[in-house]
């Protein structure tokens, strides 16, 4: 990546000595190289490209703001300099100032218009950026320099088709294409994937006619047989091509019978409507007489059967399934529970099946064991009775403890079985004895990675983060640098990352699970990163519709849920922040909420907490020096400066840094109801009254009867009725016009109120939302909303986390203990097991 | 039953052929070597291949200044010609349509934009700033 030497006003030694440095760098020798440059700078301390390459050289090194101030310098010294000049872009890169380095690059190159090495940098800048213009004319110059690279001619393509002239990407293909003096042979890799690539690009222009002519025409040998038949059958039912297209998909079935897409393509080019259950039924009961094992063909028809067909399909289908005792049994059929019929008709059955009522019938299955499998039978029936009870759409939790008990009595080795027993006690709001179910089921089979890493995750939900770390310690590489969590850090293990951090956060270890959503958010910024190797890579090797799918990909990386997961909670705590500074210092008051406690019992808390800190910062030290942090290369580590997320609480900006995460939830996961009304709670306090607004009206499109936009919108009114400096009046005039539509002016807002209870009646987080709006607008109305709530949990439909969040409501109106007593009693109540109720009561 | 793994035995492991790497680090030393490697032996073998490939120099010639003529053309397909006389007009349209620098602030300030987006914003809705912010905060989702 180094620029090549400009060694002007340098005697011969001199020379030699620069080339030497460049090398080094290459090399990644620092130290020599910096030997080598002050030992010219002896000579010619005024030599702008040598001082260059050593701030090129302690950047590497860790040092990016000596060396920005020392490439500053080389550049005063020779502002002619391309290699200067190209050292600055460099470092503004490993900065990630793309767009410093672009302009630093584009200097760089006007300097040394021939340079390869500018020229391709800039241009892995461009298409990193997205700048797909930019990135064409950086293309096209790279080609020019060497034209007989078809690499250089595949990457032009590229970016011309990313910048959607998909004309004149074909076009460049071709004219590379026309130069070869015969075809290529089949072994040739880089051209069989191009002429695919020209074949979508021909495709996507719209021109399927031509596309499948081309096809036919240029991919008859390609090794990529799978690719060629997709592609052929697509274009043909574009085309109307029916019966090709249906025969070239029953070429693709007959290779691999479970592709649904496939099915589907099947289906259209049969011309068989969704309607024609008929039709439907025969295709799909051919194909499974022809694959007995398949399971595609046999699953599919549960989804549009009805009646008595389906009972009949879905009672051969389940036999097979739980003759031979396949435990994702459930997991393929749950899909059907919406519907509340078939629903119905599968509990008939598998409770016939677990009674015993009707022998079953052999399925054609081979591998028949003589004696165990009539047994075999009932009790995957009863372990699917027991996952059926414990679905959220189907719930009954005592029941589903029945089925479950009798499975595992019958085999008590199951670790299946086992595992669905520390669900249904997860369900029933117990995270300790759900934990220790999980650990008994991992301890059946110690080997196994997936029960490992279920019991790690069930020991965070019971916010025990130390023995989680120490079963997963069981197949991390220990010795990474920070121990098992390190080496979690470095594989990337996003959902331990993240179910981590929430432990944290319900333990109100804000520092720790800060920490760990940032973690997650850097490593998306990682996952952008990672392009970098495949501009380059891809184009070297080939896989180019691979490439191009992952740079679309990468556009909507931030949308991925794990994403807005970590980003709303990373939010939430910013606001927390906000809203309680002291928490910043506070929060290792072993958990406690600061708010109970008047400022002198706080100070006399804050004080104990910080000596016990102390303590412990003092042992850890102590620890560290015995063993001299040193990595593999026996190099110093890098030391975590902030291993528990203080210093991230102690921001003096919660809300702009809660931006960071805001800014990107909005622009990718904007249909996400949670994602706007976080957003609502930064900008409000931010009085950035025109987003607040924005963010409303997103949610109420969303859910107009949300119970958290239903006090939102209360709030934002009660805000502006109540501004310190009146906004500006084009700012008024917008909220005026826009947000009188969701709730007029004129509203009486204790009537909008109680029409909302009206209407919603019969939810618990509706009538909560109610209550939170009736306490905004009459504080007096504290001692009824701290009975009504008490009502809320007698409501039919109400849940646990509606339970719990009633519990955090009364925290957060400070009721007295005698209504959170009563509301213990009675949640205790409703869920025996839940131990949020349970603790407090005894 | 199973005994716990020793801790040196990683799920995975192949004695045979090489590990995948295990830390970031490894990761970015394996591709800064292989991005190493290339350097100096691509050339080379990308020499080879042309040769192999029997690429026709002087095709490749008349090739590129084929397709040098083409961009002086304007490289405009027949297809996109309506779609990008369109999108001229527009921006000739916006062009003209004068915005109010007091605006541009107003909506800087106050929907987080840059000057640009801002300025943008403004001139698409004819400089009219209340229009414009209404069309900001409607447009979601």
């Amino acid at each position: 990546m180094a620029p090549p030497p400009s060694p002007q006003m340098l005697g011969s030694k001199e020379r030699s000595l620069f080339t030497q440095v460049v090398k080094n760098y290459e090399n990644k020798q620092y130290k020599k190289g910096l030997k080598a440059a002050d030992q010219i700078l002896r000579r010619s301390p005024n030599h702008g490209d040598t001082i260059a390459m050593k701030a090129l050289i302690i950047n590497c090194q860790g040092n990016a703001e000596e060396a920005f101030a020392l490439a500053k310098v080389a550049l005063k010294l020779s502002m002619k300099s391309h290699v200067c000049w190209h050292v600055y872009g460099l470092l503004y890169r490993s900065a990630k100032d793309f767009e410093e380095a672009i302009k630093a690059y584009k200097s760089a190159l006007r300097l040394e218009p021939e340079s390869q090495q500018i020229q391709k940098d800039l241009a892995l800048l461009q298409i990193q950026t997205r700048d797909y213009q930019g990135y064409v004319q950086s293309r096209r110059a790279i080609l020019q320099q060497r034209t007989s690279w078809r690499q250089n001619w595949t990457a032009l393509a590229i970016a011309q088709h990313l910048a959607g002239d998909l004309t004149n990407a074909e076009r460049t293909l071709s004219t590379f294409e026309e130069t070869l003096k015969g075809v290529p042979p089949k072994t040739d890799i880089e051209h069989a994937e191009a002429v695919l690539y020209k074949n979508v690009i021909i495709a996507e222009m719209g021109e399927t006619e031509r596309a499948l002519e081309h096809l036919d025409a240029a991919a008859k040998n390609n090794p990529d047989r799978t690719s060629v038949m997709e592609l052929r059958a697509n274009h043909l039912l574009t085309l109307g091509r029916k019966e090709e297209a249906a025969k070239v998909y029953r070429m693709l079935l007959a290779r691999n019978p479970e592709y649904r897409d496939y099915f589907e393509g099947l289906q259209s080019a049969l011309g068989i409507e969704k309607s024609d259950v008929k039709a439907l039924k025969n295709l799909y009961g051919d194909y499974a007489k022809q694959n007995p094992r398949g399971d595609a063909a046999r699953r599919i028809p549960l989804d549009f059967l009805e009646g008595g067909d389906f009972r009949e399909a879905a009672d051969q289908y389940l036999r097979h399934m739980l003759h031979k005792g396949i435990p994702s049994t459930f997991a393929n059929i749950k899909a059907l529970y919406p519907d509340t019929s078939k629903r119905d008709a599968i509990l008939e059955l598998v409770e016939g099946y677990a009674a015993g009522e009707a022998p079953p019938v052999a399925n054609g299955s081979a591998e028949k064991q003589p004696n165990s499998d009539k047994d075999l039978f009932k009790i995957s029936a009863r372990y699917f009775l027991a996952q059926h009870y414990n679905y959220h759409l189907s719930r009954d939790l005592n029941k589903a403890m029945k089925y479950i008990d009798e499975a595992i009595e019958s085999v008590p080795e199951s670790v299946d079985y086992h595992m669905a027993k520390a669900r249904i006690l997860k369900h029933y709001g117990d995270p300790k004895k759900a934990a220790e179910m999980m650990e008994e089921a991992r301890e059946l089979d110690l080997r196994d990675r997936y029960i490992n890493t279920k019991a790690a995750k069930y020991h965070l939900r019971n916010n025990d983060n130390e023995a989680a770390i120490q079963i997963m310690s069981k197949f991390t590489r220990n010795e990474a640098h920070g121990g098992p969590l390190g080496d979690l850090h470095d594989m990337q293990c996003v959902w331990y990352i993240t179910e981590d951090g929430e432990s944290y956060l319900r333990q109100g270890k804000l520092g720790l699970a800060l920490k760990r959503f940032v973690s997650i958010s850097s490593i998306f910024e990682i996952w952008q990163e990672d392009q970098f190797d495949f501009h380059s890579f891809s184009l070297r090797k080939g896989p180019i519709r691979a490439y191009v799918e992952m740079v679309r990909w990468e556009d909507h990386l931030r949308e991925h849920p794990f994403f807005s997961r970590a980003a709303i909670s990373a939010a939430k705590i910013y606001v927390k922040l906000y809203d309680q500074p002291h928490l910043a210092h506070g929060s290792l008051i072993n958990g406690m909420n600061g708010d109970h406690m008047d400022s002198a019992e706080r100070k006399k808390a804050e004080k104990k907490a910080r000596k016990e800190k102390e303590k412990q910062e003092k042992a850890e030290a102590e620890k560290k020096d015995k063993k001299a942090a040193l990595d593999l290369n026996g190099e110093p580590k890098k030391e975590d400066k902030d291993p528990k997320g203080e210093l991230l609480l102690q921001t003096s900006e919660p809300l702009l840094e809660a931006m960071k995460f805001i800014t990107l939830l909005l622009e990718f996961s904007g249909r996400n109801i949670q994602a706007q009304q976080v957003g609502f709670e930064v900008f409000i306090r931010r009085k950035k009254f025109l987003l607040a607004l924005r963010t409303l009206i997103a949610s109420h499109a969303l859910s107009p009867t949300d119970p958290i936009t239903h006090e939102q919108m209360f709030r934002f009114q009660q805000s502006l009725s109540k501004l310190s400096e009146p906004l500006s009046p084009k700012a008024m005039q917008v909220i005026n016009a826009e947000f009188n539509t969701l709730l007029p002016a004129s509203t009486d807002l204790t009537k909008h109120n109680d029409e909302f209870l009206q209407r919603n009646h019969n939810s618990a987080s509706h009538v909560q939302g109610y209550l939170k709006v009736r306490q905004l607008i009459d504080p007096s109305s504290k001692e009824k909303n701290q009975q009504d709530i008490i009502r809320t949990l007698a409501l039919d439909g109400s849940s646990l986390e509606d339970a719990v969040r009633g519990l955090d409501m009364l925290e957060e109106w400070k009721a007295e203990s005698r209504y959170k007593d009563d509301y213990l009693v009675a949640a205790h109540e409703r869920w025996p097991e839940a131990s949020a109720f349970k603790q407090k009561v005894d | 039953m199973a005994e716990p793994q020793p801790s040196s035995v990683q799920e995975g492991m192949d004695p045979e052929g090489p590990l995948p790497p295990a830390s970031a680090e490894d990761r970015k030393a394996a591709a800064a070597m292989s991005s190493l490697e290339t350097r100096g032996g691509d050339e080379e073998a990308e020499a080879k291949k042309s040769n192999n490939k029997q690429i026709d120099q002087e095709a490749l010639g008349k090739a590129i200044s084929r397709l040098e003529q083409t961009d002086k053309a304007g490289k405009v397909a027949p297809g996109d010609t309506t779609k990008k006389e369109k999108e001229k007009e527009e921006r000739e349209k916006r062009a003209k349509v004068k915005v109010d620098q007091a605006d541009v602030s107003l909506l800087v300030e106050e929907l987080d934009l840059t000057k640009g987006k801002a300025t943008e914003l403004l001139k698409a809705h004819e400089g009219d700033a209340v229009k414009a912010m209404r069309a900001f905060v409607t447009a979601t989702v």
